[in-house]
């Protein structure tokens, strides 16, 4: 067969491989034991979509929704509106067209300007703007069809048998040669772990992966670049932390799980991939850690581990200068719908959610009414402003750590200063600096109840310091101290080692004795548990 | 049901068959299992002998790799490897229960088509008269509001009627692929670094005192979809070209070079212009999952017919997706294509004068394209598919002004340009270069002068 008469629509060869192979594709996705799949859980939830399904949940947006009522025209402008059909006269009083003309000032105001023909041309034109604007069946495609006839098509997202490299053991891979340093770079140079088994077999309690995600995120470089960069520039990943005065890759069993596999032309495609490799982590008891790309990324991290830990079971808090709640566009995923897709659909409840940071123009009013009578916890920076930074950080523990809560922390960089990270798809000024970052992570981690962390949007390339990508690193290396501190039972409020914290040569704040005595007291109980 | 009893239902012969028709049917074909490898496959049943020895593994496994395992691997091993490699053959096409087939949309959006439809003459705040104008206070502006070529400004088809405009500059802020991305941005940087449509230092002429340009704004993308893009995109180009401006289209990401061309077949005809693209990668891909992108931009332009092969010339191929296949493919549609390794072994000049030869023999309408990836790093390093090994700036703006000057020019576009990844800003600088040396082109045609001719006054100083 020659490569020209490949047809987009069904080629005739195609028809037979969809009716024959096809069928043998989907028997062995069922039946086969001899392939490890991505993952051995059902993939029959309401939202993954197959073949050419609408999207299964209500996609109106009720912060749209028209209560207002049709204006009255006044008697003097009549004659102008002479000309309109009694469908044109209602719907230049109704509230869609309110949103070209104005208030009825301006709507008496324009009408007194023109000819009743103007007005006649005006309205309809009007109308044609939102009948345009509506999806209409028939004119309208309803969704992006994709090349299903590509012999390719997942190739995208398969996986490689483990028999095609030399037989191993499952568990983390180590892939240097001097106790595991000297090789490629990982993830603060943990080792390399691939699929569940070797999560299991490592007993580990966190797994990186890398989510190379970009099509949504403004200016912006390769998502590889991210990940890749990561890597290269991940050693606090791996090393102590002098706040605690512990190191968290000792206490805690991290492996690089990889890149998980995206679409970059298609978000939408990427999600239940995504989804599925977190709830594969998420479902051998490791907290996945997601770094890198587009904030899409918080709707199939969130969703997977509700997956796991039950539907509206999961608290998250959400770390950006946006809110990231739009909706009502065409698409239903992009960088700025994850929190309102993950609500829409059941994932998370909005009371669950806690916002911190935002200051980007939206959102607007109806979307602060949203929030707060969804019972939504936001602190914009006016709340910083107002109250400081330290009042801010305790309440927002205190509401990430309340009793019952399993949360999960999506932490958009560009929540932070441009000064600390330019290296941004979106970037807003007047944000956190990394003194305030880096505490507030840790102690979440520490003091709450942490199941998923992401740390999304960063495009390295936009920054030749590396300064973004180094800030980043110090933000997912907070988290990973406060997860170690969590193991040891170290979830006192705000703790900080008294040994680093305080000299105690002099009793300059008067609290000499009390940092003697606690760094006594931690020397007793090391001592104690050695024996 | 195990691996077997699920093959003797599918037939083997259609797996094969599937198999040989992917991209690596030439490999597949060429090759047979070496004569003391054969008693190896005594470990496999039938259709496993079949599933190796029709080289339909090679897909996924290279061949020494194979032959390797075959000479080394136990009967049990060997099964395994053959039997997960038939598994995952089985599951690379597209599976309507098991893989989304399309993307649902939002279809109770009342912004789902928003941005596809110009405002309507009614709803235009701004009476105004017919025709393109300044966006300048003086007479002799020296900055201001940043334009393509410091051109006046254009919005609606009649501004470009009663302008007799010659050149409409747009941008098409796209920004999906495969590259690095930031082409969104390629419009915007290119207005701010104008360097161009001054006085071409080498035939003196004045682009603004030959032709009428403007500034024509951009083209609304859906930055989320390619695929929703395309439509708007090509009647936007159709409708600039049927006024009798020559649209230049400034990217955005390759996949826009489909509907830019598309748009101009639209409005003239398919296969009546032939096609010049510079371009690092061959945008040939015949495979892909998706129904159009930057990758098969020139295959779906070939293969609907909208560009003929014997009128398409291809210079500086040497992106990573130019394997055999490919190439025997656009051979096969008798493109006339000029890898790096071409101009490394006969050199530019000569190549060049090829180039020039073929554009010659087309017709007289060409249509003239270039993904900045063509040119080498070290001009343009904002590339967002950025290879090495590329053309330098002068033999590219050397090729682009002789064949605009040359030919009837029905379109220009320049794609791919990601300012933010350079912040020397010389690819901006270079970018504008290119557009100025096919600006300059036209504008020496129209002045009735040969494609290189050089200015008597520029080429001597004149004294004893």
């Amino acid at each position: 067969m020659a490569s020209d008469n490949v047809r987009w629509v069904q080629p005739i060869w195609n028809i037979e491989m969809k009716n024959v192979c096809v069928a043998a594709a989907a028997a062995l996705f069922v039946s086969s034991t001899t392939v490890v799949l991505a993952s051995d859980e059902p993939v029959d939830t309401p939202e993954h979509v197959v073949g050419e399904q609408a999207y299964p949940f209500d996609s109106n947006d009720p912060r749209e929704e028209d209560d207002k009522p049709p204006i009255e025209l006044p008697d003097s402008v009549a004659p102008k509106l002479a000309l309109l059909t009694p469908q044109e006269l209602e719907f230049l009083k109704s509230s869609d067209a309110r949103d070209f003309t104005g208030p009825i000032e301006d709507t008496i105001e324009t009408l007194n300007e023109r000819t009743p023909e103007e007005v006649q041309a005006w309205v309809q034109a009007m109308q044609q703007v939102v009948n345009h604007n509506h999806y209409e069946e028939g004119r309208d495609t309803p969704n992006i069809q994709l090349n299903t006839s590509s012999p390719r098509f997942y190739a995208w997202r398969l996986q490689r048998p483990r028999s095609m490299d030399p037989a191993r053991e499952a568990g983390p891979v180590p892939l240097g040669r001097y106790d595991g340093d000297g090789g490629p770079p990982t993830f603060g140079g943990h080792p390399l772990a691939l699929s569940k088994e070797d999560l299991i077999a490592g007993e580990i309690d966190v797994a990186i992966l890398g989510a190379p995600l970009n099509m949504g995120s403004g200016w912006r470089d390769s998502g590889q670049r991210a990940t890749a960069e990561l890597r290269l520039i991940s050693w606090p990943l791996g090393s102590a932390d002098q706040y605690a005065l512990l190191n968290a890759s000792k206490i805690l069993n991290i492996v690089d799980y990889g890149d998980v596999a995206v679409d970059n032309d298609n978000t939408e495609r990427s999600m239940s991939h995504i989804r599925e490799i977190v709830r594969e982590i998420a479902s051998t008891g490791a907290i996945p850690m997601i770094v890198g790309g587009d904030h899409s990324l918080e709707y199939p991290n969130v969703a997977g581990l509700a997956d796991v830990y039950g539907k509206e079971k999961v608290s998250v808090i959400h770390f950006d200068s946006h809110y990231d709640a739009w909706w009502g566009g065409n698409h239903l995923i992009g960088h700025g719908y994850p929190v309102y897709r993950l609500i829409n659909e059941g994932h998370v409840r909005a009371e669950d959610y806690i916002q911190v940071g935002l200051r980007s123009r939206g959102p607007d009013k109806s979307g602060f009414k949203w929030m707060r009578e969804k019972g939504m916890r936001y602190h914009n920076m006016g709340e910083v402003e107002v109250r400081g930074w330290d009042a801010v950080l305790d309440r927002v523990v205190a509401e990430a750590s309340e009793e019952g809560r399993k949360l999960h922390i999506s932490f958009d960089i560009d929540v932070l200063d441009p000064a600390f990270a330019v290296a941004t798809g979106t970037p807003v000024p007047g944000g956190l600096t990394m003194r305030e970052a880096i505490p507030i992570v840790r102690r979440l981690c520490a003091e709450s109840n942490v199941v998923g962390f992401d740390l999304v949007e960063l495009h390295p390339a936009l920054d030749p310091t590396y300064k973004t990508t180094l800030n980043s690193t110090h933000i997912i290396k907070a988290c990973l101290t406060g997860l170690a501190m969590n193991k040891e039972g170290i979830d006192a409020k705000h703790y900080l080692s008294p040994l680093s914290s305080e000299h105690a040569i002099d009793d300059y704040y008067g609290e000499q004795q009390k940092y003697l005595d606690a760094t006594k007291a931690e020397e007793e109980k090391e001592e104690e548990s050695e024996e | 049901m195990n691996l077997a009893d699920i093959l003797s239902r599918c037939g083997m012969a259609t797996l094969i068959l599937a198999l040989l028709l992917s991209p690596f049917e030439k490999a597949a074909a060429q090759w047979s299992i070496p004569e003391e490898l054969r008693a190896s496959l005594s470990a496999l049943n039938d259709e496993q002998v079949e599933f190796v020895s029709s080289g339909a593994a090679l897909e996924f496994i290279p061949e020494w790799q194979l032959e390797h395992e075959l000479a080394t691997r136990d009967a049990d091993s060997l099964r395994t490897l053959v039997d997960d490699l038939m598994s995952v053959a089985a599951e690379m096409g597209y599976d309507p229960n098991r893989d989304m087939g399309a993307t649902p949309l939002n279809l109770a959006s009342k912004r789902f088509n928003k941005g596809k439809l110009p405002t309507p003459e009614p709803l235009r705040e701004l009476k105004r008269d017919a025709g393109p104008f300044s966006v300048h206070r003086y007479l002799f502006p020296t900055s201001g509001v940043p334009t393509f070529a410091g051109a006046k400004v254009a919005i609606w088809p009649e501004d470009l009627v009663a302008g007799k405009v010659d050149v409409a500059i747009i941008g098409i802020p796209s920004n999906a692929g495969s590259g690095r991305r930031d082409a969104r941005n390629g419009p915007n940087a290119m207005r701010a670094i104008n360097t161009i449509a001054a006085t071409d230092q080498q035939s003196l002429v004045e682009p603004h005192e030959m032709l009428s340009v403007v500034d024509y704004g951009d083209f609304n993308v859906d930055g989320m979809s390619t695929e929703l893009t395309v439509d708007h995109v090509t009647d936007m180009v159709a409708e600039t070209a049927e006024t009798g401006a020559i649209p230049m289209l400034v990217g955005g990401d390759t996949s826009m070079l489909y509907p830019g061309v598309k748009g101009i077949a639209k409005a003239r005809g398919s296969g009546t212009f032939g096609l010049l693209q510079l371009n690092a990668h061959p945008d040939s891909e015949r495979f892909d999952d998706h129904t159009v992108s930057d990758r098969s931009a020139m295959f779906l332009l070939l293969n609907e017919g909208i560009v003929n092969g014997n009128e398409t010339v291809q210079v500086g191929l040497r992106g990573s997706a130019l394997d055999v296949d490919t190439l025997q493919w656009l051979r096969s549609k008798e493109v006339r294509y000029h890898t790096m390794a071409e101009i490394q072994q006969r050199g530019f000049d000569e190549v060049l004068q090829k180039v020039i030869r073929e554009v010659d023999k087309g017709p007289d309408a060409f249509f003239v394209s270039i993904d900045v990836s063509v040119i080498d790093p070290g001009d343009m390093v904002a590339a967002g598919r950025i290879v090495p090994n590329g053309l330098s700036i002068d033999e590219v703006t050397r090729a682009i002004r002789h064949v605009c000057a040359a030919k009837d020019i029905v379109g220009f576009e320049i794609t791919d340009l990601a300012p933010m990844l350079d912040l020397s800003h010389l690819s901006v600088i270079n970018a504008n270069a290119v557009l100025n040396a096919c600006l300059v082109g036209i504008a020496v045609r129209k002045a009735g002068l040969e494609p290189d001719y050089v200015h008597p006054l520029v080429l001597d100083h004149g004294q004893r």
